[in-house]
């Protein structure tokens, strides 16, 4: 009984202290999304939100869509599907109205499958696996999918002309097998050769066996983020192996984990190049290290562009009514941002939309020393 | 005649509060739901809470009445949340019921991850103690591991769960409830008969439960495959409010999140799981929102702290005289009557264990803190 | 070859890490879950001094700082149940473990920092370039594996270890300090830990909250398959192990399923051989 009322009174305890928050209705829209704010990924979810609270800021300021502000948030789902399915639930709890989905793959997909019950529009900055849009109306996306990136790549190392190529990915994570089954595929259909190594999130922080076995090549591919291939990039030079290290967006922010004793050239394909001269990601460059004095990457770039995206689908689509319901929203934007007149010239290029929900935009090849 | 008077008066509420509890949870589920007074953010907190319950319920059976501590559970939950799910992909396309391939695909779930109980029970028969704890573990890790590779569930891509139930009606939240009321009453009913007993037995000495012929074996046994078999309903369960269901969700640090149920409930009190089950996940479900980036380590932090002082609190000598002045009997003047104590909670102080029993009963000298009155009598010296 | 030499480099890390369960579960008899996490914390005190002064220093920072961790620990949630069940002190020592990693989460943030330690460069071993960092590694473990026998067997610390190893009551009662006993017990392992976390740098140049825990997981399976108690077992059991998962890892089928497969060996040996392979029987007494 001592323990009942222990805790009866801590729930009180804390029931008490959430009470208070309540709705407000404003003249605005509503636009919502998940990420992980918290734990090993949350670098790809804070750069997001920051993009887009910046994006969010600038159209503000300009007097918002026809007069309505936009009220952007986003909800920690610390990159799992459980907590963004919740998130899902709490915003439209909140009246979300049109959504950039969630920011990781696992999430995304989550987050897509309860949407499509809604009819919600949303638009994905980086969730790149193909399932997430797939079959899905209401779902579309501002980065590359994985496959388009695994067969881009192959082009590339085609181009190059290197003898020997190896690859290593993560086979416990989505984006990194997602890549790499289209470059299997795709060198399979070219006929080259390379040799295939792979790593598990449990095992990822020691490389030294996957590079023993490729320290001969002259170019390794990398189709995973930016942390591990720090660690491969310093297991090269324990190992002195001297290759090329490719990779493809997720490699955005590896600058930060080398240091001088790694010579390896490392190089990855992506949408956006933070020194870039064109017009939009240089004022959008300058407008993020103003605000959060960093300097932005790709997911930022691609928080940015989503949030763009949407305003002007919205513009296009002459939405007046800050109320709308979010079926209704889908339906005027999705056919908006599928006009083939429609394009968008953000930070990460111009970009223009199908049905399918892909976007297409050119790729650039960015390297870091 | 007289037999069924006494009969009629000893119904004790204390024995049947579980599944009033649940009960009456469903109730107010239903009328709540049909009156439309539900968010969607509700339906899904308390279709997690649905699950806790079962989850914190059937390990409480291993932890707290078996008294082997299982780090696997999540792993259990995991087979059944794969197993189920894969199933009901095929299935909806032949049964148009949801329902009813939810019922079947709960009892396939259940009954694989049962098998898989009886494969870790039968270590569980040679193990003991901590060596237990960590073979658990390992198996709660090795299940992740295979079914993260196997290409037929998602791979690393997660198992995609078609979605049967429609996330604005609460269908599934109801069956949810109904599940929990079903694993109450049966837990319930097995504690209070004689396996019940026998399985407590084992927890307070199982060299002297052998002696009274009471089968160890066959009774480890079926208390991990049972447990596993609720842990396996409450992973379809989840599979169906989840999609996609990914392997990383079952990592050994769920399993602890269900340990921290039990124990802040209070080992081998149901009562206490259904409490403490309800209130985690409420406090996750809030947390989620208001704790994020640095801050997250909070709920970590908040974890750690109920373990250490919830444990330490029971456990430790020190506090003793702080325990007996703070006795809820004690506050409230109640006097101490024997047959209200609770023959099937464990306390701490008298778990004993595999371990210790054998130091016990091989030295004579008696442990400086043993003191078996007080700690039988609950505070009653008054 | 070269993975047999990725393997031992490996093991001696498992096995430096499983020396410390074994100094603690042998002589305290607790698993200490939180082993893991001390190991985190001396990455994270090097990861920091050595922003501000050399590696030497920042090793005895990182010694001094584990050993104080593992000391306070034992004293405040350990000590007060020495006479409670294994299952509330396990259940105190995951709580303990979880509270390390939230403290380094709430203070380092949860991503992890790439650090940067000096390069040892390599030697000529017959045909085979061998790491130095593997060799010292593999030289430290085995030295301390002597040390820590000899001052078991030959000091009257470490004979007093044996006594209340073998039974606390009777230990007291021949004027042994037990809580003096256990407690340096804890300095020592956790010195162990901050051994094991420099060459863990050394191999994995990396720092976050959570990158005790597996590596303590393993250890901890790798001192259970070596015998617990027994410090030429955790020796043992530790290089095994590590020669295991990078072998494992070298095979294209088998590598996805690493983790499996060591978990699985370590169920294996616990239901053939539950002591362990070096591992002493104790009868156990009625």
């Amino acid at each position: 009984m001592k323990k009942v009322l222990s805790l009866l009174l801590a729930a009180l305890l804390i029931v008490t202290c959430f009470v208070g928050c309540g709705k407000e209705t404003a003249n605005e829209i509503f636009i919502g999304a998940t990420g992980p704010l918290t734990g090993d990924a949350s670098s790809y979810g804070n750069s997001v939100n920051n993009g887009a609270m910046l994006a969010v800021e600038e159209i503000n300021a300009a007097g918002g869509l026809n007069g309505i502000n936009l009220k952007f948030e986003m909800k920690d789902d610390k990159a799992t599907a459980g907590d963004a399915a919740t998130g899902y639930d709490s915003l439209m709890d909140e009246g979300m109205q049109i959504s950039l989905g969630s920011v990781t793959s696992g999430s995304c997909e989550s987050f897509a499958a309860k949407s499509v019950e809604d009819n919600l529009f949303f638009i994905t900055p980086s969730a790149s696996a193909a399932n997430v849009i797939e079959n899905r109306p209401n779902a579309f996306r501002v980065c590359f999918g994985d496959p388009d990136q695994g067969v881009l790549a192959v082009d590339e190392l085609e181009k190059a002309g290197y003898k020997k190529i190896g690859a290593i990915y993560d086979s416990s994570d989505d984006y990194s097998s997602g890549i790499y089954e289209a470059f299997k595929a795709a060198m399979a259909e070219k006929k080259i050769t390379y040799i295939e190594q792979s790593f598990d999130a449990e095992n990822k922080k020691d490389f030294s066996t996957q590079v023993e076995a490729l320290k001969d090549c002259d170019a390794i591919f990398l189709p995973i983020y930016y942390t591990e291939a720090g660690l491969i990039a310093k297991a090269c030079v324990a190992k002195g192996c001297t290759a090329v290290l490719f990779g493809c967006d997720g490699l955005d922010g590896v600058a930060d984990q080398i240091d001088a004793t790694v010579t390896n050239k490392i190089s990855y394909i992506t949408p956006f190049d933070v020194n870039s001269t064109d017009e939009v990601p240089a004022k959008f460059v300058a407008a993020y290290k103003a605000k959060y004095n960093e300097t932005p990457d790709q997911f930022a770039a691609d928080g940015y562009d989503a949030i763009y995206a949407i305003y002007e689908a919205m513009k296009a689509a002459n939405i007046t009514d800050a109320d709308i319901e979010a079926s209704e929203l889908c339906e005027a934007v999705k056919k908006a941002i599928t006009d083939a007149s429609f394009k968008l010239d953000g930070a990460t290029g111009e970009m223009k939309w199908d049905a399918s929900g892909a976007c297409t935009k050119v790729p650039q090849i960015v390297e870091v020393n | 005649m007289g037999n069924l008077k006494t009969k009629r008066s000893s119904f004790k509420l204390h024995h049947h509060i579980n599944w009033i509890i649940a009960a009456v949870a469903l109730v107010l589920v239903v009328i709540l739901s049909f009156a439309d007074a539900l968010g969607r953010s509700d339906v899904s907190l308390l279709n997690r809470v649905a699950y806790s319950i079962i989850l914190a319920v059937s390990l409480n059976l291993v932890v707290g009445f078996l008294g082997e501590l299982s780090l696997g559970h999540a792993g259990f939950m995991c087979v059944g949340a794969y197993i189920g799910c894969y199933i009901a992909n095929y299935l909806n396309s032949v049964i148009d019921s949801p329902v009813l391939v939810l019922i079947i695909t709960m009892f396939v779930g259940g009954l694989v991850a049962a098998f898989f109980g009886f494969i870790i029970g039968l270590p569980a028969l040679r193990l003991k103690g901590d060596y237990l704890a960590i073979a658990t573990l390992a198996f709660g890790e090795i299940v992740r591991n295979i079914f993260k590779n196997l290409p037929y569930f998602g791979g690393a891509k997660g198992l995609i769960v078609n979605k049967i139930f429609s996330s604005t009606k609460p269908t599934l939240l109801i069956i949810s409830f109904i599940v929990v009321l079903i694993t109450l009453v049966v837990t319930q009913n097995l504690i209070r008969s004689k396996h019940g007993r026998a399985i407590t037995a084992i927890r307070d000495n199982e060299i002297a439960a052998k002696a009274m012929g009471i089968n160890v074996t066959y009774y480890k046994l079926f208390v991990f495959v049972f447990a596993a078999f609720f842990a396996g309903v409450a992973g379809v369960l989840y599979g169906h409010q989840t999609t996609p269901v990914m392997y990383s969700f079952f990592s050994y640090n769920y399993s602890i999140e269900i340990l921290v149920m039990v124990v802040l409930g209070g080992m081998g009190n149901i009562t206490g799981s259904i409490l403490a089950a309800t209130l985690i996940t409420y406090v996750n479900f809030v947390l989620q929102n208001e704790l994020t980036g640095n801050l997250a380590a909070l709920k970590l932090l908040i974890y750690a702290i109920i373990l250490i002082v919830v444990v330490l609190f029971n456990n430790a000598p020190v506090f003793r005289p702080i325990k007996e002045k703070l006795n809820f009997r004690r506050l409230f003047g109640r006097k101490h009557s024997p047959e209200r104590i609770k023959d099937d909670a464990a306390a701490w102080d008298r778990v004993p264990t595999k371990i210790q029993m054998d130091e016990l009963l091989s030295v004579d000298v008696t442990p400086t803190n043993y003191e078996p009155d007080k700690g039988l009598k609950d505070g009653g010296d008054d | 070859m070269s993975t047999i030499l990725d393997g031992l480099s490996l093991g001696a890390i498992y096995a430096l890490i499983a020396l410390g369960y074994t100094m603690v579960y042998g002589i305290a008899k607790m698993l200490n879950f939180a082993h893991g996490d001390i190991i985190m914390v001396g990455a994270y005190a090097i990861f920091v001094t050595l922003a501000s002064t050399n590696l030497l220093l920042a090793l005895v920072v990182s010694i001094l700082l584990c050993a104080v961790t593992g000391v306070v620990v034992e004293k405040l949630a350990y000590k007060p149940l020495r006479s409670a069940s294994p299952l509330a002190v396990l259940i105190t020592a995951i709580g303990v473990s979880y509270f390390l990693q939230g403290t380094a989460q709430l203070i380092f943030g949860s991503k992890s920092q790439p650090i940067t330690l000096p390069s040892l460069g390599s030697i000529q071993i017959g045909n085979f370039q061998v790491e130095l960092r593997t060799v010292i590694t593999l030289g430290v473990g085995a030295l301390l594996m002597v040390g820590l026998t000899l001052f078991v067997k030959c000091t009257r610390t470490g004979r007093a270890m044996l006594a209340v190893s073998e039974d606390k009551g009777a230990a007291q009662l021949m004027g042994v300090n037990v809580n003096r006993i256990i407690m340096i017990t804890f300095a020592i392992g956790s010195t162990l830990a901050a051994c094991a976390s420099f060459f863990y740098l050394l191999q994995i140049p990396s720092v976050s909250p959570t990158l005790g825990a597996m590596p303590g997981i393993k250890a901890f399976a790798a001192a259970v398959i070596g015998g617990i108690g027994s410090i030429p077992g955790a020796m043992v059991g530790g290089v095994l192990l590590g020669l295991v998962e990078k072998i494992c890892t070298s095979i294209p089928v088998l590598n996805p399923y690493t983790t499996a497969i060591e978990f699985g060996l370590l169920i294996v040996i616990l239901l053939v051989r539950p002591i362990g392979l070096l591992g002493v029987r104790r009868r156990e007494k009625v």
